[in-house]
């Protein structure tokens, strides 16, 4: 009975796994949801913040602020790696994780004095293990990351680059483009290449109103720009969240549909050694039956 | 464009949209002082400070939040306030910003930006309280 019983404890293990992944796949497309609720309503306020970069862009006024300005050379960075806290989630840290990688030997090779800050427990790990310098790492970021949180690490940046202690930000994270749709991608969040690159659709219809700027167009813009960066960053973190559900659901799918194979598979195996066990034995008594007569 | 009369309101914070509904009539601080936005208002942007915002829906009820910063665009019927926090009277937890005005009180500004920071603080630390005493 020996290799039927082996066959029978590793249907129990698969089993069990494939009850953890349905399990995981479940709570991850309720996470989604969440989530995705959550980015969704965030957008209204980025597109109400376009807008009035939009409106003030017709103000005639010069577009100049410390976060818009690119310093001469480029030597401290930071980077800023969004991963998730845990695993199952397929490709989603590696990818991310591999464009990090990118930007870290590209400072090494340019000399840059580049510290690295990472969301997300698997990336810390990951990174660790590579022998990277962490300089700040957070675990607080979970499906839901508050504005709070995310406010405080982008008054340190903002107060970093306008006293030149910091040339450039860059942050690793998956951009969520559709359900069906998310890449890793690695963006310079500092100095803000260009404000109003989502405003330009919008542009034919709005021309013909004439704002009253209070204070004036200037001292807007000076509180716009930060305002604008803190909900780009805050995007990103909600981008992630969003797509790290998503990645999870998917590989959770996937995880419990080759369970289910392997479920069928072994099950016939099975059935085919105890077949197999039940002849042989009754060969033998019959065998042994003949003997006797 | 704007039909004489009706005002809508929309709030926004980056977490979520908290009011989009037609209102009479919406007050709140702008950087120098109290604003109050009537239908057919010229259009505007503006800097918001920090403060009460009250506004009366269309029904005539009164409702206040209080709002930290931000900005302001009247553009036609519709008034938008973008603020990075926005929370109602009864949330304010007035033990925290005792401790917050405390704290600002005791701060040391070295330079004019933390002097103004630091006023800043002070001032909606000193609303809230206000606020939650109301």
């Amino acid at each position: 009975m020996a290799k039927a019983r082996a066959i029978i404890k590793r249907l129990k293990a698969v089993k069990n796994i494939r009850k953890i992944t349905r399990t995981m796949e479940l709570i991850a497309t309720a996470r989604f949801k969440k989530a995705m609720d959550r980015a969704s309503e965030a957008t209204a306020y980025t597109e109400k913040i376009s807008e009035i970069v939009s409106d003030l862009s017709q103000a005639d006024l010069e577009f100049s602020h410390p976060l818009l300005e690119a310093p001469k050379s480029e030597e401290n960075c930071i980077l800023l790696v969004l991963s998730s806290n845990r695993g199952l989630c397929g490709g989603y840290n590696a990818s991310v994780l591999r464009n990090a990688q990118i930007r870290i030997k590209d400072a090494r090779k340019q000399d840059q004095n580049l510290s690295v800050e990472v969301a997300g427990k698997r990336g810390i790990s990951f990174l660790k293990f590579q022998g990277v310098e962490l300089d700040q790492v957070y675990e607080n970021f979970d499906d839901s990351p508050q504005f709070d949180e995310v406010e405080a690490i982008a008054d340190r940046l903002i107060d970093l680059y306008i006293q030149k202690k910091l040339d450039r930000v860059d942050i690793a994270y998956t951009r969520f483009k559709s359900v069906s749709r998310q890449e890793a991608v690695l963006e310079t969040l500092l100095p803000i290449g260009d404000l109003s690159e989502n405003s330009e659709d919008a542009d034919e219809n709005k021309a013909a109103i004439d704002y009253e700027f209070l204070p004036t167009a200037q001292e807007i813009l000076e509180e716009l720009v930060p305002a604008a960066f803190k909900a780009k960053l805050f995007k990103c973190f909600l981008d992630a969240a969003v797509s790290e559900q998503i990645s999870r659901m998917v590989a959770m799918k996937g995880a419990t549909e080759n369970a289910d194979e392997m479920i069928t598979d072994l099950s016939q195996k099975y059935n085919r050694a105890r077949q197999t066990q039940i002849t042989s034995e009754l060969s033998e008594i019959i065998g042994g039956t003949a003997a006797l007569e | 464009m704007a039909s004489a009369g009706r005002l809508q309101f929309v709030l926004v914070t980056p977490e979520k949209t908290l009011i989009d509904e037609p209102v009479l009539s919406i007050q709140f601080p702008l950087f120098d002082g109290q604003i109050g936005i009537l239908p057919s208002r010229a259009p505007m942007v503006g800097r918001l400070g920090c403060g009460i915002l009250s506004f009366t829906t269309a029904k005539g009820d009164n409702k206040s939040y209080f709002i930290d910063s931000g900005f302001v665009q009247v553009k036609g019927s519709v008034v938008s306030l973008l603020t990075n926090r926005a929370f109602l009277p009864e949330e304010i937890d007035a033990s925290e910003a005792k401790s917050k005005l405390e704290e600002a009180n005791t701060r040391v500004a070295r330079t004019e930006e933390e002097a103004l920071s630091k006023l800043k603080d002070q001032e909606s630390a000193r609303k809230m309280i206000h606020m939650s005493k109301n």
